[in-house]
């Protein structure tokens, strides 16, 4: 019997655990990456991740998770793949847990878990405020080791260009890039699965690494593979606003007591701690007192919208609230929370422990990304597969926080076993493809780059990117209306034809970050109208997504996943019901009393 | 639109840059300089990216936009030390106000150079692999909890996890050069954890074995300079001082005791 | 599903000749060469009594049995090695002292730079004190070496490299036989390290202020 050959596309968790899970079946894995593995954006993630282990007497289950993740996300996500991912979840934990990640630890010596967004209970286990960098050590680790074992091979530095199809619009393996050379190379496999991680980059700012930028995902996009959901983007409710990027302040913050406030007085002067309490609207607890601070982020985010732009309450004026954990014992923070403190303290010069955090929203997440079918995280792309934060299906219209690591940890699980089945049931693998086939897809990039090299235009990359990044923060996050969605389209539109127009101040070939930066931002405007256009769609406010003309969830007509078609040039939407089969759709409402 | 873009500041300050470019591994480098619109809260990055958008030196030279890594900006993914005036840091949490100007940028010495910011640091990749460092595990599957951990070893331990691989400490060390293999502290430290963690210990024997060989951690002089670099404030000091004591203990018992 | 082994992956058998002799290295200069730099600025400080005493005790030692053996595999052997892979070690090192100003990187440099002028001191010393006076050193011989301005000030330059040398080798040592592993730990052996430097070198200038002045502070602890 031939056997396999996997292609895993990204480092992150969800490709880290994919690679693993092929190693360990004896299927050989070539891995890709833009970056070290070890610098993959999974270490940006800091608060946690949940399992219902009920370690804390709560009762908690893992059909309270369920339920907590379906409600959290408004009911747009498919409940069995939630269903069986929040029933892994303890297994997960345990799994990482014996890897090695330094959890934090009871008195007991079992594993700690805090309090998260949009749960009551204790449910989300952390290592201090880098609970994602932890995970991903472990799981780097452990690839290493295959990879001493010459299990997988590993491409550092490269990046991802286009996915090798047949004729049968079947892939055969990736075409990529190495970041040195710039040799464009493809390399057969009968399967690839797609962990490319976030979309950041497409708002110019956000909480998102330099990386995240969705080329890949809207790569494959352009080739033929649905994308869904597109419109739903988490704003996180605190980050550190920042020219470079907005530096995320956990919701850990806020699990372990920190405090949203602004001064009750507008444009109040003094100094956070002189401000007494009874002067202080801690406006989450008072809007949601049985959540309090700890309410859904899409809740929080447009609460601090409210506050800010509506009740023009901001800090003296300035879009942004205070995230106070003075109040906490320095000891605790420093046990618990000292990852991102440190942070804060280092990129603003003030201590935390001290004095309240200056923070406002800022994109973080994307809920949507490619389509995948319910069972095997397999695209409509015949040999193209997806997990983690690059594919749509387990957080429905609002992702709660410490749910992303475990959905790439699931995503990755469940995708290499698919891949391998689907690659050893094919009649002929990647070796029967024509040459012919590759040598097509190759030239086809080299032309690209070689347009690109030799554009006489006027146009500067970083120009376009960032006239992009802010429209679409500008006009496809938290607040959205229809006649802004149809001219930030129109934006896009012109920077596409501008994009045309453009000029490489470096035309050099080796190491040239500014040919493979114009490949990701032609990617990137692809996917930032497939984002409007959703958005312009969806008449209906849903999870991350509200439109004040249409400020209520509309089931009869809405609920049903979005999937983004690419044809020549223009995005359709098909939309196509979404699996409610074990939880009825009930009204969210996170301000009821306790 | 809020971005203050190059060339459009308004307070007037100048940001002067100079940056040690080299186009390829065979080309001498060179130095250029630019100046830039000063604007609060500026980083490294900031600056790099202003010269991207445009590379134009501060005599009006056309040139090409600076290679260098970044990645996280948030100091957690270790992609983006520099020497930043002389001295090895992270570009992302290098904040121009606390440096005196002209600020000089130059890529780490102790790698070889790609383009130039960009170095080559898989040897620390390399060197981990050389040295287990990993939790040896039967399987991904479902086998229960791990071992339980005092709250005690996981406060002492957790630090050593932060270890982000940035390459500061190798890039001061005076070990560490074209004479030497020594893998530094960074990878000691590593060992270390492993060698703590209670799965990880079943397997202390064969990481010692590595580290007592070429390059491990005999070849440390004890300058120190990794712990005061560390951007993490890693021990790193005394995770070398504790694998040594494992060593020596491994080296004199080892074959007397068993 | 293949199950992998339990084992990690086979290593090679890695040289581990390097540590053998680097850790050799570290403990020679504490055991048996920092140890004859003890006793040898013992036996000298008789020369605070009298020099009489500091005769006899010269006397003393030059007829202890098996003294040629003792001295070979006791001193000259362990220096000769401590300073041969010293310099080894010197040359894969490259200080950035002046680049990183942090104290122990300065302490880094020192250490070699000391080693080398102690190794220099040693030799002319032996030269000078033993091959010069045929084995029969004694006061005098020593009175009249340090009455020497020049003689003089090269004993304090090797008084004091060779106790800043010990001094922070003894640092050294306990950080690199992992006996100080604590932060605190290596605090103080830090301040061990600094206060054997510094009483070596009172030690060493007062010996060598009373060769040359004929000053015997201790006189009178024989007309007791």
């Amino acid at each position: 019997m031939r056997e396999p050959k996997i292609i895993v596309v990204g480092g992150g968790l969800a490709g880290l655990m994919a690679v693993i899970r092929a190693a360990e079946a004896g299927v050989p894995v070539d891995l890709f990456s833009i970056v070290p593995v070890k610098r993959s954006h999974s270490v940006c993630a800091q608060g946690g991740i949940n399992a219902a282990k009920n370690l804390k007497g709560e009762g908690d289950s893992t059909d309270r998770h369920f339920d907590d993740t379906v409600y959290g996300g408004d009911f747009l996500a498919n409940q069995g793949p939630v269903k069986r991912m929040c029933e892994a979840a303890p297994g997960i934990i345990d799994m990482l847990d014996r890897m090695g990640v330094m959890f934090n630890r009871t008195a007991e010596g079992l594993l700690d878990f805090r309090r998260f967004g949009g749960t009551l209970f204790h449910r989300t286990a952390f290592a201090g405020a880098t609970t994602g960098q932890q995970m991903l050590y472990a799981l780097d680790e452990q690839v290493r080791r295959f990879e001493s074992e010459r299990k997988v091979k590993k491409y550092e530095g490269w990046t991802f260009l286009s996915a090798v199809l047949d004729d049968h619009r079947v892939c055969r393996g990736i075409c990529a890039m190495d970041l040195k050379t710039m040799e464009v190379r493809t390399f057969p496999a009968d399967a690839a699965i797609f962990c490319t991680g976030g979309i950041g980059a497409v708002f110019g700012r956000s909480t998102n690494s330099v990386v995240c930028t969705g080329s890949a995902q809207s790569a494959l996009f352009q080739q033929g593979a649905n994308y869904a959901n597109a419109e739903f983007i988490q704003v996180h409710p605190t980050a550190i606003p920042g020219e470079d990027k907005c530096r995320l302040m956990s919701e850990s913050a806020r699990g372990e007591g920190g405090r949203v406030w602004v001064p009750r007085k507008p444009g109040d002067k003094r100094p956070a701690k002189q401000i007494p309490e009874a002067e202080r609207f801690y406006f989450l607890e008072e809007w949601y007192p049985k959540y309090g601070n700890l309410v859904p982020r899409d809740i929080a985010t447009r609460a601090i919208h409210k506050v800010v732009y509506t009740q023009k309450m901001g800090l003296e004026g300035a879009p942004a609230v205070y995230l106070d954990v003075s109040h906490i014992p320095r000891e605790t923070l420093d046990r618990k929370l000292e990852g991102i403190l440190e942070i804060y303290e280092k990129f603003l010069g003030v201590d935390p422990r001290e004095h309240p955090m200056r923070v406002f929203p800022a994109m973080h997440y994307t809920m949507g990304g490619l389509w995948i079918d319910n069972t095997n995280q397999a695209t409509n792309v015949s040999g193209i597969y997806a997990a983690g934060e690059c594919e749509y299906q387990y957080h429905g219209a609002n992702r709660l926080g410490a749910n992303s690591l475990v959905s790439c940890i699931y995503g990755g699980m469940v995708a290499a076993p698919a891949a391998i089945r689907y690659a050893g049931g094919l009649d002929k693998g990647c070796e029967s493809v024509p040459t012919i086939v590759y040598e097509n897809e190759r030239r086809r990039q080299e032309q690209i780059n070689d347009t690109m090299l030799h554009a006489e235009g006027t146009e500067n990359p970083v120009t376009i990117w960032k006239e992009m990044g802010d429209w679409m923060t500008e006009h496809v996050t938290v607040v959205r209306n229809n006649p802004d969605l149809e001219r930030t389209d129109a934006k896009l539109q012109e920077l596409a034809d501008r994009f045309k127009k453009i000029n490489l101040s470096d035309r050099t070939s080796w190491a040239n970050q500014t040919l493979s930066f114009c490949r990701e931002l032609q990617n990137m405007l692809v996917l930032a109208r497939c984002i409007t256009r959703g958005a312009l769609a969806r008449n209906e406010s849903r999870g991350a997504h509200y439109k004040p003309d249409f400020p209520d969830r509309n089931d009869a007509e809405w609920l049903k996943t979005t999937r983004a078609h690419y044809d020549c040039g223009t995005i359709k939407f098909t939309y196509e019901p979404v699996d409610t089969s074990t939880i009825p759709p009930r009204a969210r409402r996170y301000d009821a009393k306790a | 639109m809020d971005t203050a873009a190059p060339g459009g500041g308004n307070s007037g300050r100048k940001v002067v840059v100079r940056v040690k470019r080299r186009p390829d591994t065979r080309e001498e480098p060179r130095w250029e300089e630019f100046a830039l619109d000063w604007r609060p809260h500026m980083n490294i990055i900031i600056c790099l990216r202003d010269i991207a958008e445009r590379p134009v030196t501060r005599d009006g030279h056309a040139t090409t936009p600076v290679s260098y890594e970044a990645s996280c900006l948030e100091e957690v993914c270790g992609a983006c030390a520099m020497l930043i005036n002389g001295v090895s840091r992270q570009a992302c949490s290098t904040l121009v106000d606390s440096l005196e100007q002209p600020i000089r940028i130059e890529p780490l010495t102790k790698f070889p150079v790609v383009r130039d910011l960009v170095v080559d640091r898989s040897i620390m990749f390399e060197n981990l692999k050389r040295m287990k460092c990993w939790v040896p595990l039967d399987g991904t599957y479902d086998l229960g909890p791990g071992p339980r951990i005092s709250p005690e070893v996981q406060e002492k331990y957790y630090p050593l996890a932060r270890c982000i691989t940035c390459g500061n400490c190798l890039e001061v060390c005076p070990q560490v050069n074209e004479n030497s293999d020594f893998v530094g502290a960074a990878i000691l430290s590593q060992v270390r954890l492993f060698n703590a963690h209670p799965t990880g210990a079943m397997h202390m024997k064969e990481r010692l074995a590595a580290v007592m060989g070429p390059g491990g951690v005999a070849d440390c002089a004890n300058a120190q300079n990794c712990v005061e670099v560390c951007p993490k404030q890693i021990p790193l000091t005394e995770s070398i001082a504790e694998v040594n004591r494992q060593a020596i203990r491994e080296a004199v018992f080892g074959w007397l005791l068993g | 599903m293949s199950t992998h082994p339990l084992t990690m992956s086979a290593s090679k058998t890695d040289d581990q000749s390097a540590f053998f002799w680097r850790k050799l290295h570290s403990l020679s200069g504490i055991v048996p060469v920092g140890v004859f730099l003890a006793e040898h600025f013992w036996s000298n400080s008789y020369v605070l009594v009298s020099p009489e005493k500091y005769d006899a005790v010269g006397q003393e030692l030059q007829t202890l049995p098996f003294r040629p053996i003792i001295e070979a595999a006791g001193i000259w052997l362990p220096i000769l090695f401590h300073a041969g892979y010293g310099f080894y070690i010197w040359g894969k090192g490259k200080s950035n002292a002046f680049a990183y100003p942090w104290m122990h990187n300065w302490m880094y440099t020192l250490q070699r730079w000391s080693g080398l002028i102690a190794f220099l001191f040693i030799g002319w010393h032996v030269y000078t004190a033993r091959f010069l006076t045929g084995g029969r050193s004694n006061f005098v011989t020593v009175h009249d070496d340090l009455s020497n301005n020049l003689y003089a000030a090269f004993y304090l330059v090797g008084v004091l490299a060779a106790s800043f040398h010990l001094g922070n080798g003894i640092w050294n040592f306990l950080c690199k036989w992992g006996l100080a592993a604590t932060t605190r730990a290596q605090r103080a052996a830090a301040y061990l390290g600094a206060a054997v430097a510094v009483s070596f070198t009172l030690a060493g200038i007062l010996i060598v202020y009373s060769a040359r002045y004929n000053f015997h502070p201790f006189a009178r602890y024989i007309q007791q």
